[in-house]
């Protein structure tokens, strides 16, 4: 109860393939509490098997209805939240085709899974998130958006639309809570190699692209989840800002990154961007 | 009353009853609350989510359709959900009022309860045959998974439409451990704690698991409140500690804040950071140590939550509420108007300040005697000022109350005319 989990809490949708998967090992993997959700129970159950203690929780973020239940069940495991990374995304109809000849429905099934499933799942957390920051843990929404959504790319038409709209609902977010001490960041993690990636353009040379497990030790940074000691030494693995590990306590693990906002600037110094240097990383 | 019949959380047109320390009835739109609060004082309300704890199912050894609401379990821990004391009711939804629903089958230690995906075993009962103790067969993960899934929030017969889980979460809600919605936290929206803020108010949340509030039926209903087990953050500790230490009023959003707080409270008004469970019932004779007014819906007399209000205000107030709230067609039940009431309970400080004024007190008077005057003074005060003027002398049944009456005239600017004959 109040105070007493030190552990980071952190709860990741789309958390059984590409890059949820890969936070889910990072996140378990540095100590941190997590639950994860998805839509279909054997991947959830996969999953939970490959990282024990990890919470799985079948649902879909794209239907209303689903969105308490998750909410009930991550909170149940969790016991509050410090971290909620929307990370489930649909890339609209595939294969990829132009705006033109997307159908309405497909459009709207986008919107649902990349914008207002996130604005629905990160609405129903916020009582709890606030309540961390009233506790001084220093919470933290993480949007997982794509440079689709700054770039208009022929054929990512429902796709890149969506994850624009979820990049400015972050930035407008972030202003808004910035007064409750909660921080909202959108980040992109570059071209994965990935499910997700593979079927947005099947013939891609993989090995041009970046692996899931390096963006995850990104956004496991930028989440302030500490390196375990086995991987401190290990300077190649730390991609991003360096992060310092010999921080007692989680509230000022944040508090000391002056990227992340803090550094005493007071609240609206939340809102300052996050930069990770060789990504573009969007807030 | 009339029930409120819409699960709107926040209608625009909402109002609130505001009664001051003296017992005076003033009528607001409720969105002008922010402007009761001052710079100084602290909100405190209760952010638990209400659970789907209504699940409807099957006593398996008669076969026969039940639901079964979740009333109270041992403590707010998560993990902690195998057992829960539950209130059982007979076929039938929330169309029909609890009232009128048949009863359940004979219940007995052993039967199982088939609910949705969940299984349950009954274990005792508790004092009335249709409240009970049950152990839900599977594991912490599933448990939450059946309550998630199966569970829907409790519903009204009042409000014809189905209520959804949404419906009944406060925008603050975090933990789900209410039974039922702390729908007093309806008054808040993200505008309203940032309009408290920026007053220079603070703003502080616990966790309280809201119990049922009444069932239909008198004998299991003189049961409730059923102990809830609280959550009080070391930062609402803190927060309280300030206010009190700077001369600001703790205000309670709902009488589940009041109910945790005042069991937390020491002395000196500060609490107890931490888990409690509370088990006390708040009345009239229950003195507040922390709390300093409460923001509330409309609660029937007869209540342990109008009981509540009871401990803020004395009887002959609450009377004159109800007439007022009556009168002017406020909306009653959890989606309905709010009342907010300052603590104005006669203090022995305030009495003895009555009697040293006056000498009106007679020597030998026990302190409630003298309570109970200076109520008796009030009232006549009030019903002087609804004729338009405060007689300059006024003659109270027991004695002249000078000393009451200067201090309500300075606090209500109320015109003091020589009456006829003074």
């Amino acid at each position: 109860m109040s105070g007493e989990q030190q552990q980071l809490r952190i709860a990741i949708t789309g958390g059984t393939s590409g890059l949820g998967r890969a936070l889910v090992h990072e996140l378990g993997g540095r100590g941190a509490l997590v639950a994860f959700v998805a839509r279909h129970r054997e991947g959830v159950e996969r999953v939970a098997r490959e990282r024990p203690g990890a919470t799985g929780i079948v649902g879909d973020v794209s239907r209303k209805e689903d969105i308490h239940p998750i909410a009930i069940q991550v909170l149940a495991a969790l016991g509050g939240l410090d971290v909620l990374i929307n990370n489930a995304s649909s890339l609209g109809p595939v294969p990829l085709v132009p705006l033109a000849d997307t159908d309405c429905e497909d459009l709207e099934l986008a919107l649902a899974t990349n914008l207002v499933g996130p604005f629905r799942l990160t609405k129903a957390l916020l009582g709890t998130l606030a309540a961390s920051a009233r506790e001084g843990r220093r919470p933290l929404v993480v949007n997982v958006s794509s440079d689709a959504a700054l770039t208009p790319y022929a054929g990512w038409g429902a796709y890149g639309a969506s994850k624009a709209a979820l990049h400015h609902l972050s930035r407008i977010w972030s202003e808004e809570l910035a007064s409750e001490g909660i921080r909202v960041v959108s980040i992109d993690p570059g071209d994965m190699d990935t499910p997700l990636h593979a079927l947005a353009v099947p013939g891609a040379d993989r090995s041009t692209l970046k692996s899931p497990d390096a963006a995850a030790r990104e956004i496991a940074d930028i989440c302030g989840a500490d390196l375990p000691p086995s991987h401190e030494a290990s300077a190649d693995r730390r991609v991003g800002p360096p992060v310092r590990t010999d921080r007692p306590a989680l509230a000022s693990r944040v508090a000391q990154r002056p990227d992340l906002g803090g550094g005493g600037n007071g609240p609206r110094g939340l809102t300052t961007p996050v930069a990770v240097p060789g990504h573009e990383v969007v807030q | 009353m009339i029930p409120a019949s819409v699960a709107t959380q926040r209608p625009p047109d909402a109002r609130l009853l505001v009664i001051d320390k003296w017992g005076a009835i003033t009528h607001r739109v409720r969105v002008d609350f922010p402007a009761l609060v001052d710079e100084g004082d602290v909100v405190v309300a209760n952010d638990a989510a209400t659970l789907p704890a209504s699940l409807a199912g099957i006593h398996v050894p008669t076969a026969s359709a039940v639901e079964v609401r979740l009333a109270g379990r041992d403590s707010l821990r998560t993990r902690d959900v195998t057992r829960f004391t539950v209130v059982v009711f007979g076929a039938g939804d929330f169309r029909t009022p609890t009232e009128h629903r048949p009863a359940p089958p004979a219940l007995d230690p052993g039967d199982r309860l088939r609910l949705g995906p969940l299984r349950a075993i009954v274990q005792k009962v508790l004092g009335h045959p249709r409240l009970i103790e049950v152990r839900f067969e599977h594991t912490v993960a599933d448990i939450w998974e059946g309550l998630a899934r199966h569970g829907r929030p409790i519903q009204y017969s009042y409000v014809p439409e189905p209520t959804a889980i949404w419906d009944t979460w406060t925008p603050i809600a975090g933990l789900p451990v209410a039974f039922e919605a702390p729908s007093a936290g309806f008054i808040l929206d993200w505008r309203v704690i940032g309009a408290l803020c920026a007053r220079g108010a603070a703003f502080a949340t616990l966790t309280h698991a809201a119990g049922i509030s009444s069932t239909g039926d008198a004998r299991l209903d003189r049961l409730l409140p059923l102990d809830e087990p609280y959550d009080i953050p070391s930062s609402t500790a803190a927060s309280i500690e300030a206010c009190k230490g700077r001369g600001g009023r703790v205000i309670a959003i709902g009488t589940t804040v009041v109910r945790a707080l005042e069991h937390a409270a020491h002395a000196d008004g500060t609490v107890r950071p931490g888990e409690g469970t509370a088990t006390q019932r708040i009345g009239p004779l229950t003195p507040l140590r922390c709390v300093d007014a409460i923001v509330s819906g409309t609660h029937e007399r007869g209540t342990s939550h109008y009981d509540v209000l009871r401990a803020f205000q004395d009887d002959a107030v609450l009377v004159r509420m109800e007439r007022e709230a009556d009168a002017l067609g406020y909306r009653t039940h959890e989606f309905g108007d709010s009342v907010f009431l300052s603590d104005g309970r006669p203090t022995v400080a305030d009495a003895e300040l009555a009697s040293a004024s006056e000498g009106w007190c007679g020597r030998g008077d026990s302190k409630r005697g003298v309570v109970a005057r200076v109520s008796s003074c009030r009232e006549m005060l009030f019903a002087s000022a609804n004729r338009g003027f405060i007689p300059r002398s006024m003659t109270c049944p027991v004695a002249s109350c000078r000393g009451v009456r200067d201090r309500f005239v300075s606090d209500h600017a109320a015109p003091v005319v020589t009456n006829r004959g003074d």
